[in-house]
């Protein structure tokens, strides 16, 4: 069904996918789980072309979209996409948001497309909300919406960009549960996902993405269960690790400490905690800041329940530099706020790779 | 980060809300620089909303007291609690300023 050969996408010189090929068959469910920040959104934005590839060919149904003379419009039909953060309109009721591609793009007559859209709603459980509009819904049933619109469109395979990632926890089951229905429908799905358990449960075929490529693919046991290279050991074992790319100065601090505080609400870490935690990564981060432009850094933080310990470890290749050794910081502050909150600080250089791991002390909470 | 003034008298009491960090530092330093240029000298920051407070926010700190000090002003701080009061404390920051309980001491302290 699709087909996508030697896929890459560049960013100015920033390269997110080097050369990634894989076929997914009609009726697959496949998962994408990874790292944040190693291209996993950009390959499912690649094969709808809201990011235009820099090289490769994808292949819907033996045609290569990527050839200027194909109706892409007319392509892009057999697709659809649900995002992380709903994207619906929001001056537009739940039914005319489910309407309006039916309608306008399918020929449908509004009584036909308000029919089969009830029935979607029906599907995903928000029949009774027909008439209301997206700001008087919870996120997990905005999402459902989100998903009944695509669903509207007919589509022959739904991408999903992390679906549950913008929820709280209360709300991801109901949103999950809709997919795996749709899974049993025999929808063919791509989902790029960080809910290990429900990839493990849903796909047919699970991709490991690091490094711009499929790293490693397999069926979920054998990724879950039998991971054969070791960066997808690392993530499989380590999966209370939380991975975050910086790739230059002028990085979002605060779209960073979001996802550490998401991570550490999940460990149910301690508010004091968490708080020390996104001082030291901001302390630390003034160190490398002359780094960054150099090489990305990789901030992998994990949290291990047994002994308790909460580890951040940056990751930086190029000449061997241990910024603690050296003192970068600016001036004593940060210094010293770092040696308050940490228990040990070990530098190691491996290969071309500069691993600074620093232990924080355990806080009551 | 929110920063609002109010003039008691003859001192500007700038109260601070939310983060003081990275990103928000260079706000609070230009923020004071205009306060300054409209002939302010007396000053006293309250810290009773702000939440956090990295190294970037204590050199903040530093830096606009040294542009007071340079025009022959004042400056206290006041209501530094919770892990404000902990970051200032293990960066031995707490040693450099005045401190106060409250804005109402800070206000007779600056006033003497």
């Amino acid at each position: 069904m699709i087909k996508i050969e030697h896929l890459s996408k560049k960013f100015g010189d920033l390269v997110v996918l080097k050369d990634v090929t894989i076929e997914i068959k009609a009726g697959e469910v496949i998962s994408i789980i990874g790292p944040s920040g190693t291209g996993k959104s950009t390959f499912l934005r690649c094969i709808n072309l809201l990011d235009q590839p820099t090289g490769g060919a994808i292949h819907i149904d033996g045609v290569n979209i990527l050839d200027p003379k194909v109706d892409v419009p007319k392509i892009r039909q057999k697709m659809n996409m649900v995002f992380q953060s709903f994207n619906l309109y929001s001056h537009l009721s739940v039914m005319e948001n489910l309407t309006l591609g039916p309608v306008k793009l399918l020929g449908l007559s509004s009584r036909e497309a308000e029919r089969k859209s009830l029935d979607l709603l029906k599907l995903v459980g928000l029949a009774e909300k027909a008439n209301s509009y997206p700001d008087e819904l919870s996120g997990g049933q905005k999402q459902r919406v989100a998903i009944a619109r695509c669903m509207a469109m007919e589509p022959r395979i739904i991408l999903f960009d992390e679906p549950t990632s913008a929820l709280d926890p209360t709300m991801v089951s109901e949103v999950l549960s809709v997919i795996r229905r749709l899974a049993k429908d025999g929808m063919t799905m791509a989902i790029v996902t960080h809910e290990m358990a429900f990839a493990r449960d849903v796909s047919n075929r699970v991709l490991y993405m690091d490094e711009g490529y499929i790293y490693e693919e397999g069926t979920p046991e054998q990724i879950f269960e039998h991971p054969q290279k070791d960066k997808t050991k690392a993530f499989i074992n380590r999966v209370r690790s939380f991975n975050y790319r910086i790739a230059t100065p002028d990085y979002d601090l605060y779209a960073m400490n979001a996802e550490i505080e998401t991570f550490c609400e999940k460990q149910i870490l301690p508010v004091k905690t968490r708080g020390n935690l996104v001082l030291v990564v901001e302390e630390m981060l003034q160190m490398y800041n002359s780094l960054l432009g150099t090489a990305p850094l990789d901030l992998i933080v994990s949290y291990s329940e047994k002994k308790e310990v909460l580890e951040v470890v940056f990751e930086i290749e190029g000449v061997a530099v241990n910024v603690f050794d050296q003192n970068m910081f600016p001036d004593e502050f940060g210094l010293s706020i770092v040696k308050s909150l940490t228990e040990s600080i070990d530098y190691q250089r491996e290969g071309n790779k500069n691993s600074l791991s620093l232990l924080l002390k355990k806080m009551a909470s | 980060m929110n920063i609002q003034t109010t003039k008691v008298s003859t001192t500007m009491v700038v109260t601070v809300a939310g983060r003081l960090d990275a990103v928000t530092a260079p706000d609070y330093e230009r923020r004071f620089t205009a306060l300054i240029a409209e002939g302010e000298k007396r000053f006293i920051v309250d810290f009773e909303k702000l939440d956090y407070i990295s190294s970037a926010g204590l050199r903040a700190l530093l830096a606009t007291a040294k542009r007071v000090k340079g025009i022959s002003g004042e400056i206290a701080l006041a209501n530094i609690g919770g892990t404000v009061k902990e970051v200032f404390d293990i960066s031995g920051f707490g040693s450099i300023f005045s401190m106060y309980e409250s804005v109402d001491s800070a206000l007779i302290a600056v006033n003497k």
